[in-house]
């Protein structure tokens, strides 16, 4: 038996939804941090299986840009919010506040 | 010394000195009024010596002052026989009040304050003297009108002199703008305001240049020689230091009106003539008339200044600037000898300026009182004294010209001798009135030789013949042009006859009419309606009142609320807050908060989305 294409767009939306509640709900600039790389990577998913479907290699081309561009910006990232811990003890976005009128 | 320099020096001499004293000798009385007599005496030297050394030619020097690309501002003088005649006057009359000054000021606490203001005007009016364009008369102009504010306002703790020399430069002020228009439209019309180089233009044909830039530099004349309708303040600038009242507001500035009409003759096309001949015919008799109802030695004097400028815009407007300038001149002498005497008599009264307070002061103060009879001669035009000459002469001028004008004008001649005499025969004869009078004694000798010169000058000061080589040329030609006139011998007859009578018949009629040395104002007691209606001066500080009062202070009053209202409050306050407000809101937004920026962000997702997708 073959997994339809549905499947595969339905783990896909689950895996962005679950990413962008985690981004808009948590408090934890990591936490965040790596929910937002689970949306990057249910489209990566989503890309796949429209490849597969179709038969071309565009889709797989675009994943592997993007997670080239992912993995640069975790790096980014990461950099940021470790130098944050070092300034402000802490990695939470209600101390994170400077930025408040 | 060359002439020019001779000229330089009489500008900078009064100058120097009104500036040393305003900054370094403010609370050296003494020091200040010597230097400032010193430099009157410096003015008067250098202008008799820039006259002899000036030859027959007008003396003429110019220097640039201001340049703005095309438009050039130049200084300079234009040192013709009329400017000679004018600044051997105001620097000899002038000299003879410094040195009154001396005396009459001696224990006033601001004597610096008030010699500086002297000197400040000695400049200001010489500069008027000389100016050879219309942007320069206009500088000196202004600034004679802030000297006569100052000197106005000298006792600045009482409130008359407070309302009257701000009165003085309000007034003056409207006729300014006039003035103003005018030059402007000189220098548009013939692309100069020199006046040589204007009157070079005009070909003598004054008919054809345009009849307003005429009328309107007739305004500036008109403010500051005090003719209707804005003879208001003359009056009242009796306020000030007697000294001050001889020397600006009788013998020199308000004759600088005058003056500077006789500069711009080239300019006057017949029907301004006329204007300018009935607008003094009427302000020699309204000022006579109102004279009457005066008490205020120094008030009925300053009306009969105002009668006496009409008799000179009456010559001028006749068609005899020079006979004006004859009138003025003489006038200068007897009448800053008659205020002078008056500020003898106020200090030996120690400041009693009603007439029917006074009395019996022949006695008191001879020299004092001899010289103001010679000087109530003169002004009635006795035969033979200096006021004879030039009155004469404009009335004959009258006589050829207009006959309502010559009715008017002997009328006013008439006026004349019978208010003088009221004065002249209540204050000085019969017995005191106040103990002030009765206490007065004669004034010291600073005081009294310059009464006594300006005597002499009001008696010989009509025979032309008499007069200074390189003076006096204008005067001379009209002279000689009304002796030719057609009509000439009659006319002579006739105003000999009518001025005698004049001057007889007033004198008499006001010793019999009030009686030497009268306690009252027999005209008040005996038709008081009559008197009251003089005394209302034609009620014109009343319409002016009512008119700044209910016109002007409420068309002012919306200006104001359109101002506040709509200007600073809606547009320029209005555009602020709004500006403010959607800073305020803007603000608001950056809330600092990670996770509200990212629903703004998925916000602006969608609309994005809706837009594009055609749902906005």
């Amino acid at each position: 038996m073959t997994i339809g294409l549905n499947a595969f767009l339905i783990v896909a939306g689950l895996l962005f939804a679950i990413g962008m509640l985690g981004v808009s709900l948590r408090r934890n600039t990591l936490v965040m941090f790596m929910s937002l790389e689970m949306m990057l990577n249910s489209v990566n998913l989503a890309l796949v299986a429209f490849s597969r479907y179709n038969g071309t290699m565009d889709g797989n081309l675009f994943v592997f840009f993007i997670i080239t561009v992912a993995a640069a910006e975790v790096a980014l990232g990461l950099a940021i919010i470790v130098a944050l811990f070092k300034r402000r003890q802490s990695v939470m976005v209600e101390d994170l506040n400077a930025l408040s009128h | 010394m060359s002439p020019q320099t001779a000229l330089i020096l009489t500008l900078l001499a009064p100058l120097a000195t009104a500036a040393g004293i305003a900054f370094f000798l403010r609370r050296r009385g003494g020091l200040a009024s010597a230097l400032s007599v010193g430099a009157a005496a410096v003015l008067c030297i250098c202008a008799f010596i820039a006259i002899s050394g000036r030859g027959d030619a007008a003396l003429t020097a110019s220097w640039d002052w201001l340049s703005l690309g095309e438009f050039k501002v130049s200084m300079g003088f234009l040192f013709d026989d009329v400017a000679a005649t004018m600044l051997a006057m105001v620097s000899f009359v002038g000299l003879l009040i410094h040195i009154f000054s001396l005396g009459y000021m001696k224990t006033d606490k601001a004597r610096a304050r008030f010699f500086g203001g002297l000197s400040i005007f000695m400049f200001s009016m010489t500069g008027i003297v000389l100016a050879d364009n219309l942007i320069m008369i206009f500088v000196f102009w202004e600034l004679v009108g802030f000297s006569s504010y100052m000197l106005i306002g000298h006792y600045l703790e009482t409130d008359e002199a407070k309302a009257a020399s701000k009165k003085a430069f309000i007034v003056n002020r409207i006729g300014d703008l006039g003035f103003l228009v005018g030059i402007v439209m000189a220098y548009w019309h013939f692309g100069t305001t020199d006046l040589a180089a204007m009157e070079a233009l005009t070909l003598g044909h004054p008919g054809l240049v345009n009849a307003s830039i005429a009328a309107f530099l007739m305004c500036g004349f008109i403010g500051k020689s005090a003719q209707f309708p804005l003879h208001v303040w003359l009056p009242d600038a009796m306020a000030g230091p007697t000294p001050v009242s001889a020397l600006i507001h009788a013998a020199t500035m308000v004759a600088a009106g005058v003056y500077f009409l006789i500069r711009i003759v080239f300019l006057f096309p017949v029907e301004v003539l006329e204007f300018v001949a009935w607008l003094g015919t009427l302000v020699a008799v309204y000022a006579g008339f109102c004279a009457y109802a005066q008490n205020d030695i120094k008030r009925i004097l300053a009306y009969s200044t105002l009668s006496q400028l009409g008799y000179m815009a009456a010559a001028f407007g006749l068609g005899y600037p020079g006979i004006a300038l004859f009138h003025l001149i003489t006038h200068a002498f007897f009448k800053a000898l008659l205020f002078l005497g008056a500020g003898s008599v106020i200090h030996g009264c120690h400041h009693e300026q009603d007439i029917f307070k006074m009395g019996g002061l022949l006695k008191r103060m001879p020299v004092t009182s001899l010289t103001f009879a010679i000087g109530v001669l003169a002004l009635c035009g006795v035969y033979g004294l200096a006021g004879f000459y030039s009155k004469d002469a404009i009335l004959i001028a009258g006589g050829l010209g207009t006959s309502p004008i010559f009715v008017l004008l002997t009328l006013g001649a008439f006026l004349t001798a019978g208010y003088m005499g009221r004065l002249f025969w209540v204050a000085f004869l019969g017995e005191p009135k106040s103990d002030a009078a009765s206490h007065a004694k004669e004034s010291p000798l600073s005081m009294v030789v310059p009464l006594v010169i300006l005597a002499g000058l009001s008696i010989v000061g009509g025979l032309i013949q008499l007069w200074p080589e390189g003076l006096g040329g204008l005067i001379r030609h009209d002279l000689d042009h009304l002796h030719h006139a057609e009509g000439y011998a009659a006319m002579h007859h006739e105003v000999l006859i009518f001025g005698s009578a004049a001057w007889i018949v007033g004198l008499l009629a006001a010793f019999f009419f009030y009686k030497a040395g009268a306690k009252e104002d027999r005209l008040a007691l005996k038709a008081p309606a009559v008197f009251r209606f003089l005394k209302a001066r034609l009620w014109f500080d009343e319409i002016y009142g009512f008119y700044v009062a209910k016109v002007q202070d409420r068309v002012a009053a919306l200006l104001s609320f359109l101002d506040v209202f709509l200007l600073k409050g809606l547009i320029v306050r209005g555009s602020a807050g709004l500006v403010a407000l959607v800073g305020l809101g803007a603000r608001s937004l950056h809330v600092g908060n990670v996770h509200a920026y990212i629903y703004w962000f998925l916000g602006g997702l969608l609309l994005f989305w809706a837009f594009a997708g055609g749902l906005l």
